[in-house]
This record gives structure tokens, sequence and C-alpha cells, in this order.
């Protein structure tokens, strides 16, 4: 996160109202400003950035900016995030003028395509190296739109995390899932849109008004703490006799909360009721009360409260929070309660390591940067992740024992070692100094092989147990298997740690699940032919990570001998 | 009210399909009136894939049933099964209001609102909800909380659910033939009332209704239903499995199976060879007794590896260990290999308190359809407890009909 300097702020920081910009880029973040325009909801620079020329024009946002006009030729980038990014380049200078001179920058892009993701980064860059605070709205593509859109967002992702103080993001699948069922395809983004243009209005209300309980930047930053976590967020505002009540039931609605369920495994919600001058206290006691049912106990409540004259007799009633993509993709299968699913979410989220820093430092100013949360986030992760898993993996004692075990290990398996292993063993051995080094060779060999230290001696075990009497290869073979379903896991989360370096740790740890993904997806695309299900050849496939259960088991498993 | 009443159901099953007539007395004693049965056709992983095929099938059953039990069968409890049934635990939590310190009926109701109130994907149907235990201050497995003081009630609910076409789609194949189909029974569930006594749900049981489909499951703990939930592969998948080692016709595999196969194969001398035989009893071959039982085991080793990593986190605390039911549990040696896999005491059951055609009810495989009558009795008799079950069942058929009219 970007320390957040005041003096760089030429008016400095005396004037009341933080100064807003809107970047949209791309065909879904320009819809998203239109939509902002239209409704005069912030008072902001709005900016519409796009490589498509017919599309800037259309655009109804004041200030336009046309990326690479020498590059492009007016042309959108079609889908490559690569010509996105070289535009965006080429347009640096006006970019940086457009947008500089303001306190805090959103930015609001449609990833997945090639200005949206392409351009994104790069002037989330820009904006930061004006000094201001830079907020990225950004919203997933629909899993119809394909694979490889989907690794082109979560790439850009990657890099947005990088250079964002705060990332709010949206799955439109989600969207689409709720909101769609038999609105035509035009509302539904129209829609989308509206959603979007909505958080974004409350995120700078909230942030910038005072307020009697007042909510910071820092409040939102911890809300949305949740790596790789999409946002959850609803909107409500109601007039007349019950309005407490029925703002939160509206803001309930939201088909991002799923009416209150999707709270249930938020560990930080962000609340904030807003109301005119004849909000009474048994009203918000009314609605916390009421959304107490929504959430855990253990559940964070940032609380914020605001009087502000423009809402006159209405109550407006904003939740925001994140959830793991994980947790809400389990949450939209209904898969089983919430522990379950724990460990997997808290893989990549070293995020609740902020949340308790900030809230000490937020009295200071609403912007107060958490500055210090970076350094102290790789120092965690980097505690926690690789270090006890070099000290379990490769104990230094048992270390010279398990590469004899290896050694000892039948041929197929041990040929897939790098030599160099073997040779360097005993040094290994010998001196902790070379604890760290076996990652770099390791890693210059295929995942596969990475693992197999880790497993063999458990492998080996199993492959005794399973009766070394029968030296059928299969046996040997349901040995390795049982072991790689017990193992394959834990020892890819290491994996990923060891090959990153320990600045991008935290990255790393984010987009660990993302990385992941393709993993999993190769393991689908190695399925077997057809004709190898035998007599369910028609049916539904039976899938467990990434297997398919319908192929006979010691098909898969002499498979898995070959390789 | 009547000394008795009649009750029929119906399994649609992989490999058979049957139908079982009871008679439940009002001392709680089942009696079965008669079984019908017919292979099935146009089922495959437990969910019907060919409607027509598989109502033959069942009309051939039903008659079967009423020829034995001397009943006409108008309506049905039916079975469903399908990996698109999954199961959940919610905790509803509900405050009483600060004046309040006796909890009264309506908070109960609140509680179970709030605990009912899961998301579950759009496509979704609730097939049971039933109550495991309420909470009161924290303190855990209270029978019945109305009256008491506290400030919070909590109520937890275990939650099985369904993709609602597939349910709807068994319902309805059901309707053409015609039968009317009273409710709908997730088969583990039903087959667990026979199986497991109320002593097994006490201390903590597991039981694996393992039929030629799917591997159903249920797990009870402290005699409250904690999870359950259906593996797509059955012994279908063993038999394909041994058809395609020993390239040898399905029908062939399924009878080699049944008839020498095995799961253990340590045991198994060195060099036994079995012959296979054609249609007409000419030999075909040999193959190594050894081998086929390893590729038997191989894969009943791994349905039941997967029915574990399901439940992993309940085994510590199962005292009357796991029962095998259903049609595989028949198979040699599965008790040894279950007993590998799951490291506790292992029983193979049928189902146990009813009387009748012994015989039938002693068979593994007719463990569901008999928990069906069963249930159908419980569901009518402890009306208080059940009485949720129930209307939700009815408003689950409320709104299935108002689908399919």
């Amino acid at each position: 996160m970007v320390e957040y300097d005041r003096s760089q702020s030429p008016e400095g920081a005396s004037t009341a109202a933080p100064r807003i910009c809107i970047v949209g880029i791309g065909g879904a973040g320009s819809n998203v400003v239109d939509r902002i325009t239209l409704d005069r909801i912030v008072d902001a620079t709005l900016v519409c950035a796009h490589t498509d020329v017919r599309v800037l024009g259309h655009s109804m946002a004041p200030v336009k900016i046309q990326l690479g006009a020498e590059l492009m030729k007016g042309i959108g980038a079609g889908g490559d995030p690569d010509l996105g990014r070289e535009a965006a380049l080429f347009s640096r200078e006006q970019i940086r003028q457009a947008i500089e001179n303001h306190d805090i920058i959103f930015i609001s892009a449609g990833l997945g395509g090639g200005t949206g993701s392409g351009a994104a980064p790069v002037i989330a860059e820009i904006a930061k190296n004006t000094g201001a605070l830079v907020l990225v709205v950004a919203t997933m593509p629909f899993s119809f739109e394909g694979r490889r859109r989907l690794a082109q967002a979560e790439e850009a992702l990657e890099l947005l995390q990088k250079r964002a103080d705060a990332l709010v993001l949206f799955e439109n699948n989600r969207m689409g899932e709720l909101i769609l069922p038999k609105d035509g395809i035009q509302k539904a983004f129209n829609q989308a849109d509206q959603l979007i243009a909505q958080s974004l209005r409350a995120i700078s209300t909230i942030t910038t008004t005072p307020g009697l309980v007042k909510l910071g930047l820092d409040d939102l930053t911890s809300a949305l703490a949740n790596a790789n976590g999409r946002c959850l967020f609803g909107f409500g505002e109601a007039r007349g006799q019950n309005r407490g009540t029925e703002a939160l039931k509206k803001a309930l609605k939201s088909p991002l909360i799923d009416s209150g369920r999707l709270l249930h495994q938020t560990k930080n919600l962000l609340v904030h009721v807003a109301g005119g001058e004849s909000l009474t206290l048994v009203e918000v006691e009314g609605v916390m009360k009421q959304l107490g049912r929504h959430v855990p106990d253990q559940t964070h409540i940032l609380f914020g409260l605001g009087v502000d004259a423009k809402l006159g007799d209405a109550i407006a009633v904003t939740l925001i929070s994140s959830l793991g993509l994980n947790q809400l993709n389990a949450h939209a299968t209904a898969a089983p309660p919430s522990e379950m699913l724990q460990p997997r979410a808290e893989a990549p989220a070293p995020a609740p390591a902020p949340k308790r820093e900030i809230p000490v430092k937020k009295a200071s100013s609403p912007y107060a940067p958490p500055a210090d949360s970076p350094p102290d986030l790789l120092f965690k992760s980097d505690e926690f992740a690789p270090a006890p898993s070099i000290g379990e993996a490769f104990p230094l004692n048992n270390f010279h024992q398990e590469v004899e075990k290896v050694q000892l290990m039948e041929q197929p398996l041990a040929h897939v070692e790098e030599p160099p292993a073997f040779v360097e063993s005993p040094a290994f051995a010998e001196s902790p100094a070379f604890v760290e080094p076996p990652p770099p060779p390791v890693i210059a060999a295929t995942p596969e092989t990475v693992r197999i230290p880790v497993r063999t001696p458990a492998a080996k075990e199993l492959a005794d147990a399973a009766r070394s009497s029968k030296e059928s290869t299969l046996a040997a073979v349901v040995a390795r298997s049982v072991t790689l379903q017990t193992e394959a896991a834990p020892a890819q989360d290491d994996l990923i740690s060891f090959d990153e370096e320990p600045e991008s740790t935290m990255i790393s740890a984010t987009t660990a699940v993302i990385a992941r993904k393709p993993a999993t997806d190769n393991q689908q695309t190695f399925s077997l032919g057809e004709e190898d299900r035998g007599r369910f050849k028609d049916t539904e496939p039976s899938i467990v990570q990434g297997e398919d259960l319908d192929v006979p088991t010691w098909m898969r498993l002499k498979k898995k001998l070959r390789r | 009210m009547a000394k008795s009443t009649i009750y029929a159901g119906l399994e649609i099953g992989t490999h058979k399909i049957c139908v079982v007539v009871g008679e439940a007395k009002r001392d709680g004693a089942i009696k079965i009136l008669g079984v019908g049965q017919a292979p099935s056709r146009g089922v495959r992983k437990g969910e019907i894939v060919d409607f027509e095929k598989v109502q033959t099938c069942v009309n051939d059953a039903l008659v079967r049933a009423e020829d034995r039990s001397d009943v006409m069968i108008r309506n049905v409890f039916l079975g469903v099964t399908g990996a698109h049934i999954e199961s959940l635990n919610n905790r509803g939590r509900h405050r009483l209001p600060d004046e309040q310190t006796e909890i009264s009926e309506d908070d109960v109701e609140e509680a179970k609102e709030i605990a009912r109130s899961v998301s579950i994907p759009q496509s979704n149907v609730f097939l049971h909800s039933v109550t495991r235990q309420y909470i009161v201050d924290g303190q855990e497995a209270v029978r019945q909380p109305i009256g008491r003081e506290g400030r919070v009630l909590e109520a937890d609910y275990h939650i099985i659910h369904g993709v609602r076409g597939r349910v709807q789609n068994a319902i309805r194949c059901v309707r053409e033939i015609p039968l009317e189909v009273e409710d709908v029974v997730f088969n583990p569930v039903a087959a667990a009332q026979v199986v497991l006594t109320r002593e097994a749900k006490m201390q903590g049981a597991l039981m694996i209704d393992f039929g030629a489909g799917t591997c159903d499951y249920v797990l009870y703990e402290d005699g409250m239903i904690t999870a359950s939930g259906c593996v797509p592969l059955g012994g279908d998948h063993i038999t394909n499995d041994v058809s395609m080692a020993l390239q040898i016709p399905n029908g062939r595999a399924e009878r080699l199976k049944v008839e020498e196969g095995s799961v253990l194969y340590d045991e198994v001398p060195d060099g036994e060879m079995l012959s296979i035989e054609d249609d007409t009893g000419l030999i075909l071959g040999e193959i190594e007794r050894a081998f086929l039982n390893e590729v038997m085991n191989l894969r009943t080793k791994e349905i039941l590896i997967q029915v574990r990593v399901r439940v992993e986190d309940h085994l510590g605390r199962l005292g009357a260990g796991i029962y095998l039911t259903g049609g595989v549990s028949m198979m040699k040696g599965i008790d040894v290999v279950a007993r590998e896999v799951f490291g506790i005491k292992v029983t193979r059951a049928g189902s146990a308190p009813v009387s009748g055609i012994t015989a039938t009810f002693e068979n593994p495989q007719y463990s569901a359809p008999i928990g069906l009558i069963r249930y159908a009795q419980i569901l009518d008799s402890e009306k208080p407890f059940l009485s949720p079950l129930k209307r939700l069942g009815r408003r689950m058929q409320e709104l299935l009909s108002s689908v399919t009219l």
C-alpha cells in the first residue's frame, strides 16, 4: 500500500472536500462512468479512457482520453492486454495531466478484455505516482467469456493488487446469476453498472463526508482485506415509518450479499448508517441489532454513522465486506459449512494481519496510510509460509536419510529426480547453510519432481505396507496414489511460496489460488479419452481433484505410473 | 385413527427397482407385507436417464408387490439419491427480546427460521431439514427448549438439498405410472432408520449404503445426524473396471464379480486361475484370480476413500463404527478393506427391527426401501419432533407440483 503524502497535494489537506477523480477504462469502465455522469451522484472529475474512438465518442464523460492514438489508430485493443498496455504507455502524459491534483482516484475497469486489463495497471501506476489514493473497482469476466479472458483478468488483477491502495472486486458471474433470470441482458449489464456506480458513490461518501462515528479508508481496506476476495456490497435507502428496517432490508437484498447469507462467513463487515437530522439513536440500534442476526459473533463490525442533511427524512444503510473467491463459489454451490472451507481460504489470505493494526492508527486522519502493513505482511507471510515448510519437508537430520530412501526407490520414481541433487546431497546433510539452496534445483524441474522428495518416504512405507510379496506394479502405484492424494495440496502451497522472491511473497500468497487453477485445468484436459470410461460414457463425469473417477482405477494408476 | 397404517416405499436403484409394502403397527412394529422387485434399466449412478425404460421396470415391480401383498398401491414414499444431493449443518441464532427471559414457541420458530435460511443454489430444493439440537445460552443438546430460561437460543439444523430438476424428474417419472408421491426421501436417511439402532446413533455411527450406482452415507453423532451425502461411485464401477481389465462384456463381468470376486488378494495363492465361460458355457480363457481381486480391491478402496474424505472430520467420534449395507456390502472381504480405510469397527448390516418375510429384510440390498417404510412411520408418529420435516416435505411437494402442472 502506498504512502499518501499530504504535502504533495498542492492545496494541502485543509480544504474540506477531497478532490475525487473517477477514471473509467475500457468498455465496462466507461459504462460505469457514463452511469455516474448521468446520475450525477458523485462530485468528481470523470475521465473516460479507451482505445476505441467510437466508444469514446459515445461516452458522456466530460474528459475523454484516447489511449495510444498513434499506435492504435482509434481501433480497440481487440482483447489483447499487451496492446492495451502499450496504448496506455503511449498516452502516459495525457493521462497524468487528466488525473493529477486529486486526492482520491477511483479506477473502474472490466478485467478480461484488452483495454481494461492492459491499461488499468498502467493507469493505476500513474495515479499512484501523482500521490493520490488509488482505489480500483474492477469486475471479473463472466465465466462464459472463456478461460483465456479469465486468465487475462487474473493477470491484470495481480498487477493491480500491487498498485492500488484498495481493490474492490465484483464477480460478474454473481451478478448475472442473481439479477438475470428473466431480465434482458441489457438490463442486467445496466444493473451491474449501477451497482458499481452505487458502490463508488458509497465509498466516496463514506470516506469523505464527516460523520458522528467516522469511517476512514483504513476501515474500508480492512473490510476488503481478503486476498483474492470479491466485494460484497449492499446499499439501501428508505424513508417513512420503519425506515431503518426497510433500509437494511434493501441493503441485504443486494444480489452481492444474497439476502444476508453471504455475510455468515465474512470476517470484517463495514456498516455505515446515514440519516438526516431526524435520525435517532433507537433507529440505529435497531438496524444494528437486526444486522447482528445475519452476522456471526466473531465478525469484526466496522461501524460508521453519519448525519447528512441531504438525505432529509431518509435513512441509508451501506454494507461493505469481502469474501474469498473460494468461499463465494463454495457458497454458490452450497458446499458444507465454513469450517471446512476455512483452511483453503486462509492459505492465500495473510490479510487479517493489517486488520489488527489499522484501527489503532485510524483516529489520526481519514487518509492515514496503513504504511507499515506491507512490510509487516511480508514478514508474516515470509515467516509463516516457507520457513516451517522447509523445516518440515527437509529436516536436516532426516534429509540425508530421505535422499538415501529416494535412491533406494525403484527406477521409475528415481529417474524423475534431477541428477545434480544427488551429487550434492552429502553437502545438504552437512551444513545448515544448504537448507535454503534445495529449492532452486528443484524449481528448475517440473512441479511433479519437486514434490517427490517430500513424498517418497511415505510412499515407500506404503509400498512396503502394501505387502511387498506381491510385487505387482499396481500395488506400488496404489501406495503412490494414496500419498499423492494426502500430500498434494500442502506440497503445492510450499511450492508456490518457494519460487517467489521475498518481496513478492505477499502477492504470491494472494495469487496462490490463481496460480493453482491452471494446474487443475491441465489435469482436466489430461482426462482420458471417451472410450476409457466404458459404460459410463454417456453419464456426467465424476471429477474429483481433476481425476475422472469413472475411468477404471487401475487404468488411472497405470497412467500416473507412466508419467 | 386406524390401528395400523400401510405404507409403500419405492426405490429406483441403479441395479434394481424395489417396491416394499409394509404395515406399521401403532406400537411401532413394522410388518413387511410384500416386496416387488424388477431389474432396473435406464438408471445410471442412481439417477434416471431413460424415462420409459424406468417406468416399465417400476410397473413390473409394482405389479409384483401388489400381487404379493394384496394391497393396491396408490401412494409411495420415493427414495432418491444422486451426486447432486448435498448436505450441510447450519445454526440459527436467536436472541430473545430484552424484556423476555423464558423461551416461547415463537422464539423456537424464529431460531428455526434463521437456521433454515441458508443459501443453497437457486436451482436446488430442500429435501430434508432435521433439527439436530437446540442450544440455550451455550448449553448444548437441549431437546425441548420451550419454557426454559435463557437469553440466546440456537437451533442446529442438518439440511439436505438437491438439484430441483433432478429430484423433480424422479417424481414426474413415478407420477406418470401413475403413482402419487407422498414424500421424497434421501435414500441413506431412510436406510439409516432400519440399519442403525438408537444406540448406534447415540454412540456415533457411519452408515454406508454401497449400492450399484452410488455410495450413500449418513453419519450420526450423539444421536444427531451430522453428515450425509452421496458419492456417485458404486458397484457398477467395480464391474466396469473388471470388464475393462479382463476385456469381457459387462454382464459377464458382473457375474464374475458376484460369483467369484473378492476384494482380498493377498491370501490368494499365486497362479490360481479362474476360467471365464461365455454364454454357452464354452471356456473363453483363464485369468489369474489375484488379478481380478486386485482390480476390485483398487476400486473398492478408492470409493471408500472418497467417502472417508467427506466425513474425515467426524471419524474420531464414532463409537459404534461403520455399518455397511447395500448390495455391494455383500462382497467378500469388503469389511476388511473398509476397516483398512477407516480404521474403525465395521459391521455389515441389513435392516433389523421388522417382521414379515424374513429373507427380505435380512438382505442388505433392501435396507433403503424398508427404511422408507420406517421413515414414513416415524414421520407420522413422532409428530412433535418430525413435524418440520413433514411440513418441509409438503412444502417442497407443493413447490414441485406447481412447477410440474
